[in-house]
């Protein structure tokens, strides 16, 4: 009878922490966004006239800093005394989480969005930020701007292409698509060229490419989605369509690789190349890495620049009460320009500076490369950013895993390509 | 009985409350979204649309393409997932010395969550299949959807067995010893005499299991995603992608009318078919 008593207990124990299990998987999926921390302030002993009692709420997509930011807010707090909390979330719905909180008016005071299509969608909810002391400072055309009102407040700089490893890539060789073709053919490395299988890698990050190498890379855009271009008589899409089928032909299957292995494989010297972004290097840390690095260029037209833009910003909530919105824009001001902020703009979040007047020393070789492209001027803008939202996800990445689980040819790649954008548009 | 009547009607008030407020409502709701157009957001105008919604559905074939697959999924898991649950329930009601810790494993992939498990069981069919040169599953259209029918009979298995167990249980004793008597083997009584009386177990677990695999969405998106080509989305998958991803509020919202009206009328039909056949002693 004892031993059963002890079953029924290990099963009613098992059936709780399960439970609790599946609400955390639940969370993701759900809109209201969990608040995890949020930063008593002690008894402040200021008094602040108009923002008396309120607190900044934040909810923001880049799960990398949520820990610092955190700690950021703890320190805003034993500075000025405001009360903050940060909102969780773990980054897949971040979007759709947003825009129901927004649209039964519980959202959150200063939110994050990417500048282009997202921030576009929510133009109405935006507040004008022009005000801000440093507004003026910020990199040209790095200020998310709609209707000549400064919206968006640039977090970083991300830059991706081609990450190579210097022991088994020479990047002067590479430097048109043939070039680049040959490599993949002659390359002794286990992996010559590493995609893995997640929507932005496996396909949206690399189609950007051909996209910002047009002369006006937004008119064109816009000639594609009205259906007035065709992927398939452009040069530069031409090559990529070969470049595609190239890897297809001489690597790894790209939908059998994750994002892990990938950069896994690459940092132990198994991969020579991946097309990657400044983001990975974090993961690069763990690993012993004696070789060097950098980012490469995408070869298409010969293009000898690499695509860098502000991939996130800050966004203030229109619909927030006036104190609500003054202490939002008081933490931008003190972020941006306090020395505590700019402390741990640079040093905890480890962000390529965006505003004039900040350094960061200790940056390591790719984010290096994104700086040195930043400032010399050798950049493509990120085209994909104003793809019409969702179509990454929903059409771009199954087309492509088609095409790397089939005999699909280039041509047809980017005819089927080209129908999503256009049905997108629509 | 008029006292009985208040009780009855306090102790279900809450659940009522509840249900009306998070289902109902939001229900009835979501039928009038389904003739507008709209982004989903409060600030952007909701245009009336009148019927455009549901028409545009019956050209979408990508959305006709995830029914039949959804379909084709469901019918065969259903299979599974029951006969695998009376082949435990069968077992685990016998002199099984293990038959209580059997059960308690057996039950236990269901309290795990579809996501969880989805991502648990993606290893499986990505790395190591790969390992042992079996191919990546979950990127292709067939092996992929045999994948989720595993993973779905692994999960609901061990749940249905459990109902099965009660109904074993209830069959009287002396049922069963008059078959002995009478000199029936094992499977003339399993057939004639068990499975009859399990009929009213049948209803349930097969409404349960048929709603369930034509809602499948947590392991078909963490195990598959949408797949090559979109060939492994399935139905609730199409309607997230279409609200959540492309902002058709109105759009899939007429989609999940459809989706539920398709459930409820096979739901509905079959209840009534295996509820004919119950038997009563």
């Amino acid at each position: 009878m004892k031993s059963k008593k002890v079953l029924a207990l290990v099963t009613a124990l098992t059936m709780v922490t399960s439970f609790a299990l599946a609400g955390c998987s639940g969370n993701s999926a759900t809109s209201e966004p969990e608040v995890k921390e949020s930063v008593k302030a002690e008894e402040s002993v200021k008094e602040s006239v108009d923002t008396e009692g309120a607190k900044l709420t934040i909810f923001q997509s880049k799960t990398e800093i949520m820990t610092e930011l955190n700690k950021l807010a703890q320190a805003y707090t034993e500075e000025t005394g405001v009360e903050v909390e940060v909102w969780e979330t773990t980054g897949d719905s971040y979007y759709s989480d947003l825009k129901t909180s927004l649209s039964t008016e519980s959202g959150a005071t200063l939110f994050s969005l990417q500048p282009g299509s997202e921030s576009r969608e929510l133009a109405d909810y935006l507040d004008d930020l022009s005000g801000l002391s440093f507004v003026n400072k910020i990199g040209a055309g790095m200020a998310d701007t709609i209707d000549g009102k400064v919206v968006g407040i640039p977090y970083t700089v991300e830059g991706f292409g081609l990450v190579y490893d210097g022991d088994l890539v020479d990047p002067s060789t590479i430097t048109t698509t043939d070039d680049l073709i040959k490599y993949l053919q002659e390359s002794t490395a286990e992996n010559p060229l590493g995609l893995s299988q997640e929507d932005y890698f496996l396909i949206a990050h690399i189609l950007n490419a051909p996209f910002a190498v047009q002369a006006d890379p937004t008119q064109y855009l816009s000639d594609v989605l009205a259906g007035n271009e065709r992927l398939a008589d452009n040069e530069a899409f031409v090559e990529f369509a070969k470049i595609m089928e190239a890897i297809r032909a001489n690597c790894k299957n790209p939908v059998d690789i994750t994002y892990d292995n990938n950069c896994g494989d690459f940092a132990t010297g198994k991969t020579a190349m991946i097309h990657q972004g400044n983001w990975c290097s974090g993961m690069f840390t763990d690993y012993d890495i004696n070789f060097d690095m950098a980012i490469a260029p995408v070869p298409v037209l010969g293009n000898k620049k690499i695509s860098v833009s502000v991939p996130i910003a800050w966004y203030v909530n229109l619909d927030a009460t006036d104190a609500e919105r003054q202490l939002a824009k008081d933490f931008l001001e003190w972020l941006y320009t306090s020395e505590t902020g700019i402390s741990y703009l640079m040093n905890n979040f480890n962000f390529i500076p965006v505003v004039d007047g900040m350094e960061n020393t200790n940056l390591d070789p790719i984010n290096q490369s994104v700086s040195a492209a930043v400032i010399s001027g050798n950049t493509i803008p990120w085209v994909m950013s104003n793809w019409p939202a969702g179509i990454v996800s929903t059409d771009l990445a199954p087309i492509t895993s088609e095409f790397f689980t089939s005999d699909m040819s280039g041509t047809d790649l980017l005819n089927k390509l080209n129908d999503a954008f256009v049905a997108a548009a629509k | 009985m008029k006292i009985k009547k208040g009780w009855y009607a306090l102790f279900t008030a809450p659940l009522m409350i509840v249900f009306m407020i998070v289902v109902v409502i939001p229900f009835i709701i979501g039928i009038g979204y389904s003739f507008f157009s709209w982004d989903g957001l409060l600030k952007h105008k909701a245009e009336f649309i009148g019927l455009k919604n549901y028409i545009d559905v019956f050209q979408d074939t990508r959305f006709l393409e995830s029914t039949v697959r959804t379909t084709i999924f469901t019918i065969i898991a259903v299979v599974t997932v029951n006969v695998i649950g009376v082949i435990f329930a069968l077992v685990v009601t016998t002199r099984l010395r293990v038959r209580n810790v059997a059960r308690t494993l057996l039950f236990m992939p269901y309290l795990i969550g579809g996501l969880i498990l989805g991502y648990i069981w993606k290893a499986v069919f990505q790395e190591y299949f790969l390992s042992i040169d079996w191919g990546n599953w979950t990127s292709d259209p067939t092996k992929g959807i045999i994948a989720m029918i595993i993973v779905t009979t692994w999960q609901l298995a061990g749940y249905v067995m459990i109902v099965y167990i009660t109904g074993i249980m209830a069959i009287p004793n002396d049922v069963m010893e008059a078959a002995m008597v009478d000199g029936a083997n094992y499977f003339q009584t399993l057939f004639r005499v068990k499975f009859p009386l399990l009929m009213p177990s049948f209803t349930i677990c097969l409404f349960l299991t048929l709603s369930n695999c034509f809602k499948i969405y947590d392991v078909n998106i963490s195990l598959t995603g949408a797949g090559p080509g979109n060939k492994l989305e399935m139905f609730s998958l199409n309607i997230y992608n279409e609200i959540f991803s492309l902002s058709n509020f109105g759009y899939g919202q007429a989609k999940a009318i459809i989706f539920f009206f398709i459930i409820a009328l096979i739901t509905l039909a079959q209840v009534t078919i295996t509820k004919k056949r119950e038997v009563s002693m």
